[in-house]
Order: C-alpha cells, then structure tokens, then sequence
C-alpha cells in the first residue's frame, strides 16, 4: 500500500534526498567552492528525473488516497518545468560565479522549488495544493533576494513574500471554504459538490478566493504588480528562472484545480478566468511600451504571455488546456532563449539592462541578432515562427468555446504587444550606432541556448516535436 | 490532388532551397551569385507556364499535406487564374530584378545576402498568392513583412533607411497580426480553414454576426500591407531601399499583397454595403490623395512611390465596387500597372545611378546624354498617365467607366468626379516625370554626368515597355490571362473582350478632361509647388512620429502610475481585486435566505465586543507607539480568548490565552532593541484611501463570515465528536484531533516550531557578526532604563508562583486527553512561567539556573513523538495510530494510557524548548548591546537604600 504510494512519488523523493543531501554535503566540505560543480549535477539529476518521468510514466497512478495524481497531463507539465529548471540552472552558473553570487543554496533552492512545482501539478487535494505551492514559493523568496548586499534585490525578495503571503492567505481562505462546502479537500471529491446546477454560494466564494491565489502565481492581472519589481530586482538568472519553469507550475495547478476539482461548473469560473486573462494581455502590452530596462520588459511580457495562457483555460475544453499546455511549453522555450541572451549583454564585463544597448547590435554580432530576432518575433507571435502557433491555439480554444470577444482582444492585445518587441528588432538592426557597444563573444553555453531556442522558433513548425500530440493527451486526462 | 499538384510544391519551395545558395556562393563572384539566384526562379516561372494552359481552361490545380491538423493547417496550395497571374507577375519580374540588380548594386554591397533576402521574399509573396490553406496564407504574409524588413535595411547606412524600416514593420507587422484574428473568425464560421471551402462558404460568412468585425481585421491586414489611406505613410518612406528592391516590392509585389487578398475574398467578403463603403471609400481617398502628393515630390521615387501608393488606391477602389466589369478593370490594371511602374522604378534607377541624385529640381535635359533611357522612360510615364496606345490607357478607361455610374451616398457624381480628379492628377505627374526629368534644356550641373548604362541594367526596364506597347495596342493578347484571373476573382464564367476602342463614352470624355487638365497642371506646376510648401498639410510620418511618442508617453504614463514600487499600493490594489471579486461571485449568484437565527448577545458580551472593536482601532490609530500597539493587541488576544470561553471552546480559550501571552511577553523583549516609535508615512488622503479599502475588505470579510453562520451546513464537527473517544480514547475533541486524527499536521507543525525557535537562534547569531552588531553595541539604553529593573515583589513573586505554575502546567498536560489542555497548552504554560522569571530575576540569574539545553529539549521533543508514531508500525498499524488502554493502579482510580500521550509528551517538550530558545536568543543580544547582567536575584538590597554616588552611576 504505501509501497504503491511511494513508488508513484519516487521522482519526487529522489528530488529531495537529493536536495537534502546536496546541502549536507556542500556544508559539511566545501560550500561555496562546491557551488559550480553543484550547479551541473542538480541540472543533470533534474534532466535525469525528467527522463526517467517521460521514459516511465504511463497511466493514471493515484497515491496516497487520491492527494497525489500522476497522469499524462503532471507528467507533460513536470518535463517542461524540469527540463526549463535545469536549463535555467546551467544558464546561470557561468554569470552568477563571475559576479560572485554563486551560493552553494541556489541549485538546492532551484531543487526543493522543482519538487514544490512537481508537487503543485499533481495535486489532486487542496493539501497537497498547498503544501507544493509553499514549498515551491519559499524556495523563490529566497532566491528573489540572493544579492543580498542589494537593495534591490532585497527589497525584491521581500516584497514577493509580503504579496505572496497575502495571496497565499486568500488562497487557504477560498481553500478552507471550499472544505467547508464541499466536505473534502479531495479534487475527486469537491467535483461531485461542484456542479454547475447547484454550486452553492460558499463553495463559489471558495472557488474565486483560490482562483485568485492562483492568480498570483502567475501573476495575472490584477495580482501581478509584484513581477516588474522582482523580475527587475532578482539576479538576471533567477528572473530567467521566475519566468519560466514556476509560471508552468502555476498554470499547471491552475488548470488542475479548475478542470479536476471545478470541472463540472465550467461557466462559474470561465469569465473569471476570462476577464483575467484580457486584463493581463492588455495591461501586459500596455506598460510593456514604456519599458526601457529589458528585465522589466519581459516582466509585462510574461504577464501578457500569461493572459494567452490563461484564455486557454478561460475555454473551459479539453482543446483549451491543451492550446495552453503547448503555450507554455513554446513559452517557456522562447524564455530560455531570450534569457540566455539577456545574461549575455553586458559591456565591459558588467550587466546591462537598458534597451538602448542594443542598437545596430546586428553589425557586430549578426548570428545572435538574428536569433534575437527570431525569438522577439516569436514572442510577438509572428508566422511562422513557432510563437505563433501557440497563440494562434489558444485564440482558436477561445473562440470554439464561444468566447469570441475574448479571442478578438487577444488578437488587438497582440498589435499592442508587437510594438515593444519590434523596437528591440530595430534597435538591433537599424538603431543609431551610439559608440557604447556591448561586448561581443559570451559564454558558449548561453550563446548555445540562445541559439538552439531561435532554431526551435523556426524548425519547430514542421511538428513541434510532437509536443502537440503529447498535450492532447495530457488535456484529455484532465477534462473529461 | 490534381494533375499537376506537386509540381505546384516544388514551385512553393523552390525559393525556399534556391535562398540558401546565394548566401554561399558570393565568393564565386557576383556574376555566379546572380545566375544561382535566377536558376530556381526561372524554374519556377518555367514550371508556371507549363500548368498555364490547365488554369487558363478553367481547372485548378491543388495540392494537399497535412501539416497541423487539429490547427488545421495544412501545407495546401492552389493554383487557380488569380494565382496564376500572380505568380507569373512574381517570378517573371524577379527574373528582370535579379539581372538588374546584378548591374545596378555596387562592388561593396553585399550582394549574396542581397540575393538570398530575395529569393526568400520571392518564396514568401508565391506563397501567398498559392495557398490554399488561409493560416498558411498567414504565415507567409509575415514572412514577406521580415524579409522586406531585412531588404528594407539593406543599406543600414542610411538614416531614412532605418526609419522606413521601422515604419515599414510596425505598421504592416500590425496589421498582419490585426489579420489573423480575422482570419480565425472566418475559419470557423466556413468551419475550415481551406480557402476553397471558405470561397464556398460566401452567404453564410456574409450574414454571420461576426462578418464585420472579420471585414475590418483582414482589411487591416490588406490596407496596411498595400499602403491605404491612412495607412500610406509606411510606402514612401521605405524607399530608401536599393532601387530594385522598391520595384520588386513596393510596386510590383509586396504592396499588391493586400489587393491580392482583397480580390481572393473578393468572393466572399463583396458584395455588402459594409465592403463597398469601407474598401471604395479607403481606395478612392488613396488614389486622390496620393497623386496629389506625388505631383509635389521632388525625389523621382518619392513621386513614383505616392503614384503607387494611388494605383493601389485604385485597384482597392475597384475592387471596393463589387462589381464584376470592376473586378476584370482590376485585374487588368494589376498587369499594366506592373508593367509600367516596374520600368519607371528601374529608369528612377537608373538615373540615380548616372546622376547620383534622384532630386527632380536638379535634372532635367536627359534625353540627349541618357536616348535609351528616356525611351524607356517616357513610353512607361504615358502609360501612367493614361495615354491611348499604352495599356495604362485601357485599363484606366475601365476604371473611369465603372467610376461614372457608382453612386456614393445618394450622390451620382461623387465617385466619377474624384476619380477624374485622380486621373488629372495621374497625368500632370507622369508628364511631370517626362519633362522634368528628360526634356528641358541639358545642364551642366549634375553631380556626376551621365550617359546610358549597359545592356544587362537597361534590358529588364525595356522588355517591360515592351509589354506595355503591345498589351496597349494588342490587348486581345492578354484576354486570356485576364479572364482566367477575373473568373477566379468573382467565381464565376465572365464574358468580355478587351478592345482599345470602346466608342465615345464618358469615361473617354472624363480621360480627355484628364489629359488637358494634367497639362494645364504641369504648365501651373512652379506657382502651385511654392503654394504647396507654403501650405500647411499634416505630415504623416510626422503624425504617425507623434502618435506613436504620444502612445509611448501615455503607456509610460499609466505603468507609471499604477506601478510605483510602493508596497502600499500594490498591496491596495491587491485588496480591492480580491474584494471585487467576491462581490462579483456574491452578485452572481445571490444569497439564500437565512435558516439560522443569531444567538442573543446579553449585555455583558456586547460591551466586550465594542471594546474589541475599540481595541483594534485603537491599534490602527496608535501604531506608531509600538509599545501601546502591543498592549492593544494583548488586549485583543485576550478578548478573543474570553469569546472562545463564552462561546463553549475551553481548549481554543486556553491555547489562546498561553499563545497571547508568550507572544506578548517575547514581542515586548523584542521591542526593546527596536525603536520606539515607527516612521510618519502617509498622509492623510492616503490614509483615508487605505482606510476606506481596509474597512471593504474586513467588511467583506466579516459580512461574509456572519452569512455563513447564519446558515446551516454540514460540519465535520459529528464525525469527531462520533468517533473521538472510541477511535482516539479521548473525551477531549479538540486533544484527540490533535494528537490522533490530525498526528501527522502536529508532528510537522511541532517541526517547523522547533526549527523555527532554531532559526531565530541561527539568525541571532548571524546578527552579532554583522554590522547591525555595530549599531548594537553603540545604542544607549541608559534613557529607559528603570534603576529598580528587578523589583522585589516581582522576583518574590514569580519565585513563588514557579512551583505552582509547573504543577498547573503537569496537570494540564495530564488531563489534556480527555478535559481541555494537553501537550502544547502544558508547554506554554511552563513556559510563561520560565519566561517570568527571565523577567523578573535577569538574564544571568536565570541562565545559570537552567540545567538542560533548549537545543536538546526541541531535538527530544521530536525524536519522542516521532518514536510514538515509529512505534504504531511495530505493532503492523500506520505510522501514529493511536493505542490506548485502561490501567488500574491501586491508590489511584483507573486510568488510561494511550500512547497519544507520548506524542503529546514530544509537543511539549518541543513547544518548551522552541520559545525559550527564542528568549535565549532575545537575551544574548541584549548581553551584546551591553546591557549590565546581574548576577543576583536583584539589583540592589532593599536594605540599603541607593548612596547619592551609586544613584549617579546607575543613571
């Protein structure tokens, strides 16, 4: 019995001991010295859980009384943020050593965060819920503020967990209402409660207050206002991370609670999610324009990114969830991508952030700006490139679901939206060369990412590695 | 697939492969580079006249790969009369534009990426005019916006080079973005995204709800890619690309992408008033408008590219008629218009190339140095103007005669008089490329003195005069391709010859008054050029600068606004989110009625309850005085622990009152190394803001909770009650929940107390080596010191008490199972009493006393309740299941023992141990900041009262 129990949940304990037994190891002999070589064996024990859930995962396995699910959908979710975690990991090592931010905590941190998100999407109790979400969210206050000698990033750190304490509180509100309602903290339990016909006022209540709990992890309008100031505070790496593996996580577990708990009163949470969605889109595209510091930038470009995620699940369909699931996964490749180049830009050694940086870029280093463009107008959601295909999934989600206006904005949201990216496009190609050149060359590992990302963009068209076919699965498990 | 399909593949793809040669092959010289970049289009254009003779009999030829099916994508194309046309159009003047601009780049110009820009361009725009699938379309439709951008660029030297490609992308990246939305609502209301079954689909796309927002979102994609008003702007100022590059794609190509798009739908989309009022209106204002500006430009490709810009308003305008005699004038100006407008661009070329200036006011006189040239030259500007014998001619005849009799409005005469205004317009520009270019006296100021260039720069530009000679005097000639095109623009089987005569009509009547008004512009054109300047006109790129700044600053403006970095706010806007939606699903939904009614409140509880709600506002309004704030909020614990006693919860009551107090006690030792008194932070309209939001959001709250009870629902209190005694062996609920039902929550929740006594400890020490150590040591607690901190009574007191409090504190533990108490309220207890005598006889005093390790009392703790639970597995149960039984020993009545009890044991010790860890650490740092420790029970002996000296010194 608990044999079955454990053996569902071994990628997630292997996670752990590792975790644990990687900080043991590192206090106990070198500590920090130890950091870099850490770094590449928690990203390869990350990519070898990822491998080993991808290779060995099949079916439905249910673990300890229905708290624990493991099924297509958490392992399509568990390999992208996995596979992003170790990405993000590598990513990180040669730019944060140089600058001496490179603490023996972070891959632990970056670890114990992955088996929080592991956790959240194979939720099937508001325990287990929970209990992954705050694993995964303490993780990232910590590592938010890891420059600690920085105001910024201190100050970054804090206001995350101040926020995030709030909406983790709304969260346990809606949570412990949706108990009080529905008798069970069990998904399989509430959705029998649940139903469209007669959801009762408390269980509905329980639903918006976890709904905007939820909200905040993703950081979806109008929960998102700590993202610009953490994502500009935090260590570039850990805002490459932030934007990448956790926000699968939250829509993961979004989609989870939604469809597996709350799958029978579709229409009760359906505008919520909607109106959200919209709001993100159209603030994320907004404030984007005004944007100078590219950190900040990707902030709003991830709370719009979030918006077309979330009108996937706005639909209520199992081809929603789908078209978000393969919105993420494309997204959060795109980020790798962009990220690596971000960490890349620095002028004489130091971090630049400021757009303006990159003008006539394209004369001096063309192959990384022609990748850069490849990625921006990815992120624009341009054809052909392979962002495209994502937002173009979820507009169709939306629209077979008959919420045409929604899809509708989605689209005028993206017009916004192209502005901002397109005028990194310019800068790169056509900017006034102001003398003050970033420095050429990087780290091959980044230039790598950058690079292998951008072919991503184009190749990926022809199939999509068969991503698409792997998130039919998934979605199909989860709505039924 | 019909005959002839793959082909039709290999004609989409060719480009594609073809692209990645050039790029490779520069260094075998640009004469090699040039013919690798013909070879794949020649093949193309080979393979085009070879499926000819099929399309021109009526049949199409289609292609089908699945590609993303549940997208529904497919790599599907079609080759029908229209594309037909097209990709001839594509592929033939990419031929001519790939040997002229073997000649007319330079040496240092990158050629091979030149070449491969091209070909992937090339690949983009035969993609559109071939798909048969509209998300296909789409894709290629970018692909021609970024590589136009990369050829726009070409010469990055340039700074109107960099603006027009900025303009260039924003505004038809835009609009093919704005395009795909409109393309998904066509795809599902035709239930396919297959053009041919979306071309059947006609009616019902027409009289869907959803049609005009479709009509404007592809019509933003048709209009900005071909340059409609207000859309113009983007096409003159990309003409600082390379010569060929603006006759490939600004006149011949690119900019025809749009009408294209407008005549494929054309079936589909025509035909209602929204079509005819949106698309003639836009064209007819294009068409005048940019003729108008054309006549003014000096720069010849300035002219060429506004006189563009009004052929397109023309086309745009005659498609806008939906009319099929419209439809067939369309098609054939698309042809003539090639023709023509693609020689002149090469003549502007050409000239620039001789002269080095494309400035009008400093030519003129060419026809001596440049007879080719002007050749060239002049027959392509008469087509332009409309000129009988030149194929500009027909096809503007065509268009004067549909003009003549389409009503606007209820006005018969708005259209064909704007339309002849265009086509004056049209004349006095052509005439004014001739004359001021060509005729005129020769001059001796050119930048660089030209002559004809060779044959391979001139051949391209003379084989389109060419055509256009022989379509005006033959037009029967291109009947064919014409009809073929016109049939697959409107669907249906058209009747019609193409003559150069067609009698006298009004639209010859309108042309003659053309042509002699044109003239007379020219002659007026000095005075009417310096009224011109003199006027004051809106600029668009000026507007489209400003509109685009003012975009820019008012975005800035709002992010600004809302995201200020202040947690205040965030925090605000947080609230009011939250309390927003609630109120959305409380409205949604609504309330039932009440099934309980309220319990009455006797006097006594209600004054409690006032003083409660004093107390918090109290609280709120005083926290800058820390110390009363932590009174008030002792005061409230406390109230909220005597509500629990009221309301029948000894257990929470007693929990309570110990966690207030040990909270209350630490937080006030704690509060003696912090300042006194917090900053002044906002002022009073902020705190009226926040006020008003803290009082929703409690209200909320608080309405919401009240709603609840006031209506039944199903608790899980039965079940515990049901089975707290004989599954837990304990009459105490609350007790057997914690240790039994709910173990493991304990277990962990008496981990994370003990690491967390352990972090404080951890974190402490970390403080004493930091520079907050600095600040410690400096800060003089001299002022508040009391000279009597250990006052008898106190000591006395708590001394007595001790003993006592141990008792109580057993007691409460023993008891726990089954009356209210247990191991965690037990721990606090013993606690408080410790704690009170840390307090009242010192640190030291205390220190020295204490006999075991916090450390090890938390580490027991844990390991004991652990083992409790280790040990259920020993007799075959589930970690912590819960044994009991009944012991009777003698003296004692009998009792029971349950192995809860261990467990609860490991609470205790742990909850002891983490808090006075915590004083511990609390009292370490007051030693660092040098506060004097006694080592006595008291500070002085009461016996002896203070020497004046031993007064002085303890200030």
């Amino acid at each position: 019995m608990i044999q079955a129990d454990l053996n569902v949940i071994l990628p997630e304990i292997a996670l752990s001991v590792f975790a644990m037994a990687a900080l043991i190891f590192a206090v106990y002999t070198s500590k920090d010295k130890l950091a870099p070589t850490l770094v590449w064996v928690s990203a390869a024990v990350l990519v070898a859980v990822a491998a080993f859930i991808g290779l060995n995962g099949s079916g439905e396995n249910i673990a300890f009384g229905g708290m624990f699910v493991d099924d297509a959908f958490s392992r399509f979710a568990k390999i992208v943020i996995l596979l992003s975690a170790a990405a993000v990991l590598v990513m990180s090592q040669e730019y944060m050593q140089r600058r001496d931010l490179l603490r023996f905590e972070y891959p632990v941190l970056i670890v114990l965060a992955s088996v929080g998100m592991m956790m959240m999407v194979s939720a099937g109790d508001l325990m287990a819920l929970y209990m992954g979400l705050e694993l995964q969210s303490l993780s990232l206050y910590v590592v938010a503020s890891l420059r600690r000698d920085s105001v910024k990033s201190t100050e970054a750190g804090l206001k995350y967990f101040v926020l995030g304490a709030l909406s983790s509180g709304l969260l346990l509100y809606g949570a412990s209402l949706v108990y009080g309602y529905a008798g069970t903290t069990l998904f399989s339990g509430i959705i029998q409660t649940a139903t469209e016909e007669d959801i009762s006022l408390g269980l509905l209540f329980g639903l918006i207050f976890v709904i905007s709990g939820l909200a905040f992890k993703v950081s979806a309008v109008p929960f998102h206002m700590w993202t610009p100031d953490v994502y500009e505070g935090s260590p570039t790496p850990v805002t490459a991370f932030f934007a990448t593996a956790p926000k699968v996580a939250a829509m993961g577990l979004f989609a989870r609670v939604l469809h597996d708990a709350f799958g029978g009163a579709v229409p009760d949470w359906s505008q919520v999610v909607a109106l959200l969605s919209v709001l993100s889109m159209f603030l994320g595209a907004v404030a984007a324009i005004g944007q100078t510091n590219i950190k900040r930038l990707m902030a709003y470009s991830s709370i719009a990114h979030m918006g077309y995620a979330l009108m996937g699940l706005a639909a209520g369909t199992a081809f929603g969830v789908q078209a978000m699931l393969v919105y993420m996964a494309i997204y959060v490749t795109m980020n790798v991508g962009t990220f690596a180049f971000i960490l890349m830009m620095e002028r004489d050694g130091q971090p630049v952030t400021d757009i303006g940086a990159l003008r006539m870029y394209s004369k001096r280093e063309p192959g990384k700006a022609l990748a850069m463009l490849i990625l921006l107008f990815s992120l624009a959601g341009v054809p052909p490139m392979l962002g495209f295909f994502g937002k173009f999934y979820v507009l169709q989600a939306a629209y077979q679901a008959d919420l045409i206006w929604l899809a509708v904005a989605g689209v005028v949201a993206s017009v916004i939206g192209a502005f901002y990216y397109l005028r990194i496009v310019f800068y790169m190609y056509f900017g006034e060369d102001t003398g003050e050149d970033l420095d050429t060359g990087g780290n091959p590992v980044l230039s790598g990412f950058l690079m292998a990302s951008a072919a991503i963009m184009v190749v990926g068209i022809v199939n999509m590695f068969g991503v698409e076919g792997a998130a039919e699965a998934a979605a199909a498990v989860l709505v039924n | 697939m019909s005959h002839g399909g793959h082909l039709l593949f290999i004609i989409a793809l060719l480009p594609f492969i073809g692209a990645l040669v050039p790029g490779i092959m520069i260094r075998a010289g640009r004469n090699a580079c040039a013919a690798f970049t013909a070879v794949p289009t020649a093949i193309a254009f080979i393979m085009l006249l070879i499926l000819a003779p099929q399309v021109m009999r009526g049949e199409v030829i289609t292609f089908q790969l699945e590609w993303l099916p549940q997208l529904g994508l497919s790599a599907s194309f079609f080759l029908d009369g229209l594309g037909l046309l097209f990709a001839c159009m594509i592929t033939g003047v990419g031929l001519l534009i790939t040997l002229y601009a073997r000649f007319y780049l330079s040496g240092e110009d990158p050629m091979g990426q030149f070449y491969t820009y091209l070909l992937l361009f090339q690949g983009a725009m035969l993609g559109i005019v071939l798909s048969d699938n509209i998300l296909l379309l789409l894709i290629f439709w970018e692909l021609t916006s970024l590589s136009s951008f990369l050829l726009i660029g070409y010469w990055k030297h340039l700074p109107e080079g960099r603006q027009g490609a900025k303009m260039a992308l924003t505004v038809t990246g835009a609009g093919g973005l704005a395009m795909i939305g409109g393309m998904l609502i066509l795809g599902n209301i035709a239930g396919s995204y297959n053009l041919t079954d979306i071309l059947q689909a006609g009616d019902q796309i027409r009289t869907s709800d959803w049609y005009l927002p479709a009509l404007i979102l592809i019509l933003l994609g048709a209009f900005t890619k071909s340059a409609q008003f207000p859309f113009h702007f983007w096409l003159p100022h990309a003409m600082a690309a390379p010569t060929p590059v603006s006759a490939y794609l600004h006149s011949a190509t690119m900019v025809k992408a749009g009408v294209f798009l407008m005549a494929r739908m054309w079936p589909v989309l025509s035909g209602t008033d929204a079509w005819f009022y949106i698309v003639a209106t836009t064209g007819l204002i294009t068409m005048v408008l940019g003729a108008l500006i054309a006549l003014f430009k000096d720069d010849l490709k300035a002219l060429l590219a506004f006189s563009t810009v009004s052929h397109l308003g023309l086309l745009t305008m005659l498609l806008g008629f939906g009319t099929d005699k419209a439809a067939i004038a369309a098609v054939f100006h698309i042809i003539n218009h090639l023709t023509f407008k693609a020689a002149l661009f090469m003549t502007a070329g050409i000239v620039d190339h001789e002269t080095h200036t494309r400035d009008i006011k400093r030519l003129g006189g060419l026809r001596h140095l440049m007879p080719i040239t002007f050749l060239i030259g002049t027959v392509a500007a008469l087509s332009m103007a409309g000129i009988p014998l030149f194929n500009g001619f027909l096809s503007k005849e065509m268009m004067l005669e549909e003009a003549s009799h389409t009503d606007w409005w209820g006005s018969h005469y708005a259209v064909p008089v704007l339309a002849t205004i265009g086509a004056l317009l049209s004349v006095a520009y052509s005439f004014r490329f001739i004359s001021h270019v060509f005729l005129g006296p020769q001059r001796e100021d050119y930048p660089h003195t030209p002559h004809d260039p060779p044959f391979g720069m001139w051949a391209a530009p003379a084989l389109l005069t060419l055509l256009v000679i022989i379509i005006g005097v033959a037009p029967f000639l291109a009947e064919g391709i014409v009809r073929a095109a016109a049939n697959a623009v409107t669907g249906q089987e058209l009747k019609f010859y193409l003559k150069i005569w067609h009698g006298v009509t009004p639209a010859l009547w309108m042309s003659g008054i053309a042509v002699l008004g044109g003239l007379v512009l020219l002659g007026l054109h000095r005075p009417l050029d310096a009224a011109w300047i003199k006027a004051p006109r809106p600029e668009a790129k000026a507007i489209f600068d400003r509109l685009m700044a003012g975009t820019v600053g008012l975005m800035r403006g709002i992010t600004e606004a809302t995201h200020t970095g202040a947690i205040s706010r965030y925090l605000a806007i947080f609230s009011v989110a939250a309390v927003a939606l609630g109120w959305a699903a409380y409205s949604g939904s609504g309330l039932s009625a009440p099934t309980r009614t309220h319990l009455p409140v006797p006097p006594v509880i209600a004054v409690g309850w006032v003083m409660l709600i004093v107390a918090t506002i109290s609280v709120v309004g005083m926290h800058h005085h820390r110390f009363r704030a932590l009174i008030l909020i002792g005061i409230i614990g406390l109230s909220i622990s005597a509500g629990f006693a009221y309301l029948s919860a000894p257990d929470l009551a007693l929990t309570q009152i110990s966690v207030e107090t040990v909270t209350i006690l630490l937080l006030l030792l704690a509060l003696h190394f912090l300042p006194k008194e917090t900053p002044k932070e906002s002022s009073m309209g902020r705190k009226l803001r926040d006020g008003i939001i803290a009082l929703t959001a409690g209200g909320g709250v608080g309405a919401l909770a009240y709603a609840f009870l006031l209506r039944d629902i199903d608790t899980i209190s039965d079940y515990h009650i049901a089975n707290s005694y004989e599954g837990g062996g304990g009459t105490n609920v609350v007790n057997v929940i914690l240790v039994d039902f709910r173990g493991y929550d304990t277990y962990g929740e008496i981990i994370v107390l003990g690491i967390a006594g352990f972090v404080i400890y951890a974190l402490m020490h970390a403080l004493l080596d930091g520079p907050a150590a600095r600040r410690l040591r400096n800060t003089d607690y001299s002022q508040d010191r009391s000279r009597d901190r250990h006052p008898l009574m106190m000591v006395v007191v708590t001394r007595v008490l001790m003993p006592i409090a141990v008792v109580v504190g057993l007691y409460i533990f023993l008891r726990g199972h089954n009356q209210p108490g247990g191991g965690f309220v037990a721990g606090l207890v013993i606690a408080i009493a410790l704690l009170m005598q840390y307090m009242a006889s010192g640190f030291a005093w205390t220190q020295e006393r204490k006999k075991i390790e916090y450390h090890t009392m938390i580490g027991f703790g844990v390991v004991i309740a652990g083992l409790t639970g280790v040990g259920a597995w020993l007799a075959g149960q589930p970690f912590l299941t819960s044994a009991y039984t009944y012991v009777h020993l003698p003296p004692v009545e009998e009792f029971e023992l349950a192995t809860a009890m261990l467990f609860d044991l490991g609470v205790f010790l742990t909850v002891l141990g983490a808090v006075m860890l915590m004083l511990y650490s609390l009292s370490r740092i007051a030693r660092f900041a040098g506060q004097t420790v006694n080592v006595g029970p008291m500070d002085y002996d009461p016996g002896h009262p203070y020497t004046k000296e031993e007064d002085e010194g303890a200030r």
